[in-house]
């Protein structure tokens, strides 16, 4: 077995293909493939302000990466990093060390910012005296201080390292959930609507799988030997995910259909639930489905 | 053959008795879906050819976010 393209030793076949590559045809495969979804999707805008919300793991590191060649290209664009850090004991501190350094070595700004210092409890104190499923409650945060933030840093886009994997898991959640609202907010680029109080989002690796992002972390050394967050087990989303990946091994493909056929009627959902208003929460302005934002009714249940 | 295999996800090393990557990934029901694989530091394909005494390390491509 040799490489597709130029005949030497591959590192990867590819997904739901004949295709397999070596090294060097991976990488521009890779790249090319994230800049076609940036093109595609409108994701950078020249002269624009761009934060990448990264967490140190893999996926974040790559969407960085790849978009500071881009900026270094573009010139006028900027970037920016923006970490989370949930407080999450033995597990978050070794993966914000990595994005610490990748950010030092690379001269990109990271602003690090804590919900034990936004909220007043890390996630493993809040868990502790919540008893809810720790994901919801991390997702929550999380989303609410990367949009609070890259408002306040005043930033145009937010970049995520949402992957394919990620999205097909999503979106079979949402189903399983009855949530098709939830879905209508999903897709390559988020928060179109053209609302002051939302960062327009976008996910660069979209239509990449994990493995095809592992491998690219892999060769570019963005990666290291880390543990996975010990909260993960706990979550729909891990089971979903392992149904998925068996799925995908017994019909090829799957994911990629989830993905295409959920694009596919994306435009009939956001139709469906345009006319549903968003509201402000009450006590902290920010975005909201009802009177008060989720982030503040765990905020006042912690008290 | 006897091969040193490595799942990071388990953090466990066993030997495998076995004459391919395939038959490593069936015997330890491993999905090719979450593994990369390494061979001395090297990335392989799942259908690389292996020696006796080849180490091989399954390095899980899941991360927490």
């Amino acid at each position: 077995m040799v490489c597709s393209r130029c005949k030497t030793r591959p590192v990867i076949k590819l997904p739901n293909s004949a295709v397999s590559l070596c090294k060097s045809c991976f990488i521009k495969y890779f790249e090319k493939k994230v800049r076609r979804t940036i093109r595609e999707y409108n994701m950078i805008t020249k002269g624009e302000v761009i934060a990448v919300g990264v967490s140190g793991g893999k996926d974040s590191l790559t969407t960085l990466h790849i978009l500071n060649q881009i900026v270094k290209q573009q010139r006028t664009t900027k970037i920016l990093a923006i970490a989370i850090n949930e407080g999450i004991h033995g597990y978050r501190d070794k993966t914000l060390d990595n994005a610490v350094k990748y950010c030092d070595k690379n001269g990109i700004k990271l602003h690090i910012y804590s919900f034990e210092e936004e909220f007043g409890y890390s996630l493993d104190k809040a868990i502790k005296k919540l008893k809810l499923n720790p994901c919801s409650i991390c997702g929550v945060f999380r989303r609410y201080l990367l949009n609070q933030k890259a408002k306040e840093l005043k930033v145009d886009k937010l970049a995520t390292g949402h992957n394919l994997d990620d999205e097909a898991q999503s979106i079979i959640m949402n189903f399983f959930k009855n949530s098709t609202e939830t879905s209508a907010r999903l897709g390559p680029v988020t928060g179109i609507k053209l609302d002051k109080g939302f960062i327009q989002r976008v996910k660069p690796l979209y239509f990449l799988t994990e493995k095809e992002v592992m491998t690219y972390a892999f060769l570019k050394g963005l990666n290291e030997e880390l543990n996975e967050c010990p909260y993960a087990t706990e979550s729909l989303r891990n089971d979903v995910k392992e149904m998925l990946n068996e799925f995908n091994i017994k019909y090829p493909a799957t994911k990629y259909s989830v993905i295409n056929s959920f694009l596919d009627i994306l435009p009939l959902l956001k139709e469906k639930y345009k006319n549903n208003k968003l509201k402000y929460c009450k006590y902290c302005g920010e975005p909201a489905s009802n009177e008060t934002c989720q982030a503040c009714e765990y905020v006042g249940m912690l008290k | 053959m006897k091969i040193k295999v490595y799942i990071d996800k388990f953090k466990e090393s066993k030997i495998v008795d076995c004459e391919s990557i395939k038959e490593i990934i069936k015997k330890l029901n491993l999905n090719l879906e979450e593994f990369i694989i390494v061979k001395n530091g090297e990335l392989i394909t799942e259908n690389t050819k292996l020696k006796d005494k080849d180490e091989i390390k399954f390095l899980s491509v899941m991360s927490g976010g």
